[in-house]
């Protein structure tokens, strides 16, 4: 599990200060502080961001909107984010309401309240709404991550670094090449959310990585993927086999 | 002998017409009225009763005009019948005797008059000389007055049998036959039919070469003419006389009869110049009265229009005064509106003047208060009295909260009434806003060792506006803190209802408060509850504003309350709609 990468947008230092101090105390990794529109830009497109928080005054000018923007603009480059705003103007927001998915929060906030609006800023994004706070949930999946609430945090893995999940009941066990944890998720749910291409059903309570196998058993009906894992292979869900390239 | 054949002819076509325009002059009172029954039975016939009436005002021409009319619009039978007779009876009067005949040949033999067609057709046929039809034709008139009990009549048609007979030379039926319209006559009294009857005797036996009896009789009847009224009848009788004197060699006395028959001719045509004046003068009349209508037609026209332009007038005055009401109840209405109007506000403006001096009131105690605690605080460094200076920094930062939750409010406040809030209903997780306003008010509760449970149901999303529940949440929690004594407890939590509505009470055990103080907080537009304790109660904007914002979220508050037990704070919400 990784942390998330968290850009702010804010000018004024003591205010991005406390927010970073949040932040790390929570475990979310700050890939950068910028002060203005530029740089935000620079360092949007230089790192790996997960959520951004966006300050709507840089300046004394709306251009944390600006930003929002211009990001959405961009096809599969806008990232989640939430404005953080201390005046309720109501002409501010009609213009920050257009950048959709829309969030905010309030000035001054706590950190309870900054940890919930990322939260819902990831669920608005992935538009996988009530999914942290709710008791059945706490995975949202993205195309390239999982976002798992781990107590008031939220982490992330990557798709690509899973080699199986297993399920059952409400939860899965997700098994990745370096750890093994549980996520609060139904089989229905998940199965809708990944790529079927990439995580194929081999078994009732099996869903496997194709990049991950290695090797597929059918007299034993075993798959035997990466780091030496054998999973079960079930008669009912050989099909996938037709459509996979097989080295004679 | 050829001069008095030839006079004797003179006197039968003069004496021919005679007897038969007595007879249509006194339209007998039995046709009279047979024709004004019909008059009623043919009421819807105009063309019939004007030609009636033409006819019985003996104006021919205007008979024949309508009584065509009818004919060819309608086939009724007996209305058939009376426009025929009236027809031929308007033709024989005109001397078109062929056409007369033709129009009595048209009526049919159930017809009521039929004694009088007959009589007319027979002397239309002696007028035509065809004797034998006139005999038939008057004969039968003859039986049918005779039926009808119709003397006159009777009379006319013997006078009419015994002057065919003449012309027949059968002079022994035409005397029989004139001698009995005679004796009728002399019965009805009728002087120009018994004058005529005489003539006709004369005449007869004149013809017969009775002088001596022809003499006597034109002598009775010249005699009687004196007291006649018909001057046609006077000059006839004149004019035989003075024929048969002049045939009698006695020339002198002829003169004079001829004289005398010139001078009623000459008064007839006097007669007739004086009608045609008349007539004349009646023309005039007419046109005067053609004129005058013209005239008064014109000025009723005038009339009317005046009217018209009265009646518009009015009617304009009318529009002008109901308009003129209506605004002045108009203005009286909103003069009414804006009198209220200007009391509320009045009474807001107090209000919000009592808000501002409650506020800078509150505010600078509390800057007050700051400053005697920093100028300590100043003091205690200096004397390096580390205790006390953590105690005076809480202190410090709880009069700073303390001030700043009332801006906050009051900006809040400031922003709702200028309707600039920026609202916008998202789905909300209860139990992480509760833990969230919590989290603010962690020193506080501390501070105070007051327990507080977070126990809203994890399951909860309900759907308003995030920021004005916070405030809500804030307010009411802040009051829970400051209505609650040392080591109290507060808990929030929900209730499960079944409805579209989440429930969400918060709870203390602290001092509570009277009903009517619960009242005067829910009243609307009670801006400033009253202070019972004014050491802890504050402005009162908070709950103001809270109950503002619960009802822009369409939620409800109610409060139950105990006095020194607790208080609930019931608020309820919207749920989020559970979509899939």
């Amino acid at each position: 599990m990784d942390n998330i990468n968290v850009l702010i947008i804010e000018d004024t230092p003591e205010q991005s200060d406390a927010l970073s101090k949040v932040l790390l105390a929570n475990k979310y990794n700050i890939v950068g502080v910028a002060r203005n529109y530029t740089d935000a830009l620079t360092l949007f497109y230089q790192n790996p961001v997960d959520i951004i928080v966006i300050d709507v005054f840089l300046d004394g000018k709306p251009d944390g909107i600006t930003f929002a923007e211009t990001i959405n603009i961009v096809p599969n480059a806008s990232k989640p984010f939430v404005f953080l705003t201390s005046s309720q103007d109501r002409q501010i927001f009609e213009r920050a309401k257009l950048t959709k998915p829309f969030s905010f929060l309030m000035k001054p906030f706590n950190e309870l309240e900054i940890l919930y609006a990322l939260e819902m800023a990831v669920e608005k994004f992935y538009e996988q709404t009530n999914v942290f706070l709710s008791e059945d949930q706490d995975t949202v999946i993205s195309n390239d991550y999982m976002f798992i609430k781990k107590k008031n945090a939220l982490k992330k893995v990557s798709l690509q670094d899973i080699l199986y999940i297993e399920v059952e009941d409400r939860y899965c066990n997700i098994i990745t090449e370096k750890e093994k944890f549980v996520i609060l998720i139904s089989l229905t749910k998940i199965s809708t959310l990944l790529n079927k291409e990439k995580f194929i059903r081999t078994h009732r309570n099996y869903i496997v990585n194709a990049d991950k196998i290695e090797e597929i058993i059918l007299a034993d009906n075993l798959i035997i993927l990466k780091g030496n894992y054998k999973i079960n292979l079930s008669d009912s869900y050989k099909d996938f086999i037709k459509k996979m390239n097989i080295l004679s | 002998m050829n001069l008095k054949l030839k006079y004797y002819f003179f006197c039968f076509f003069l004496i021919a017409p005679f007897f038969l325009f007595s007879q249509s002059e006194k339209t007998n009172l039995f046709e009279k009225k047979i024709l004004q029954q019909k008059l009623i039975e043919f009421k819807g016939e105009l063309n019939f009763i004007k030609s009636q009436s033409y006819y019985l005002k003996k104006d021919w021409d205007s008979t024949l005009i309508y009584s065509m009319k009818q004919l060819s619009i309608s086939n009724n039978r007996k209305l058939a019948d009376y426009c025929h007779y009236f027809r031929g009876e308007s033709f024989f009067n005109k001397k078109l005797y062929k056409e007369a005949k033709k129009e009595f040949f048209l009526v049919s033999d159930s017809f009521e008059l039929l004694p009088f067609k007959n009589f007319t057709l027979g002397a239309s046929f002696l007028e035509l000389k065809e004797f034998d039809n006139a005999l038939y034709y008057f004969k039968l008139a003859e039986k049918q007055y005779v039926k009808s009990n119709n003397t006159v009549g009777l009379a006319n048609a013997y006078n009419g049998i015994g002057t065919t007979y003449i012309f027949l030379k059968q002079f022994e039926k035409a005397e029989n036959y004139l001698l009995k319209t005679l004796r009728i006559n002399q019965e009805t009294q009728n002087n120009d039919k018994i004058c005529i009857s005489y003539m006709n005797l004369a005449n007869l036996y004149y013809e017969q070469y009775k002088d001596n009896l022809a003499i006597f009789y034109f002598k009775k009847s010249y005699e009687l003419s004196k007291k006649a009224n018909n001057i046609t009848t006077k000059q006839t009788a004149s004019k035989n006389m003075a024929v048969v004197e002049e045939n009698r060699g006695n020339f002198k006395e002829a003169l004079t009869y001829r004289k005398e028959s010139e001078q009623w001719k000459d008064s007839l045509n006097n007669q007739n110049k004086i009608w045609a004046v008349a007539d004349f003068e009646k023309k005039y009349a007419v046109a005067q009265k053609q004129k005058q209508i013209t005239v008064l037609k014109i000025e009723s026209k005038l009339k009317d229009t005046q009217r018209n332009g009265l009646f518009y007038s009015v009617l304009a005055l009318l529009l002008l005064l109901i308009g003129g009401v209506y605004v002045y109840a108009q203005k009286v209405k909103s003069s009414k509106i804006i009198l209220t109007q200007k009391n509320k506000l009045d009474e807001l403006n107090a209000t919000k003047d009592q808000l501002f001096s409650i506020v800078s009131h509150d505010l600078r105690s509390s800057v007050n208060a700051l400053k005697t605690s920093n100028a300590k605080l100043t003091t205690s460094l200096e004397t390096k009295n580390y205790n006390e200076l953590d105690q005076l920094l809480h202190q410090n930062s709880a009069i700073a909260n303390g001030a700043y939750s009332l801006l906050d409010n009051l900006l809040h406040w400031a922003l709702l009434q200028t309707k600039q809030l920026y609202f916008h209903k998202d789905s909300v997780h209860l139990y992480s806003i509760v833990q969230q306003i919590e989290y603010n008010y962690k020193p506080l509760l501390l501070d105070k060792g007051i327990t507080f449970e977070n126990a809203v149901s994890k399951n909860s999303f309900i759907f308003v506006d995030l920021d004005s529940l916070k405030i809500v949440l804030r307010n009411l929690l802040d009051n829970a803190i400051k209505f609650s004594d040392e080591n109290g407890e507060i808990k929030i939590y929900t209730t499960e209802t079944n409805t579209n509505f989440c429930q969400l009470v918060i709870q203390d055990n602290g001092l509570g408060m009277s009903q009517d103080t619960i009242n005067e907080l829910l009243e609307d537009n009670e801006l400033l509850a009253k202070k019972s304790n004014s050491e802890i109660i504050g402005t009162g904007l908070g709950l103001q504003l809270c109950k503002q914002m619960i009802k822009k979220n369409r939620g409800t508050l109610a409060i139950e309350s105990e006095l020194n037990k607790g208080t609930k704070m019931i608020l309820s919400f919207p749920k989020t709609e559970q979509n899939g």
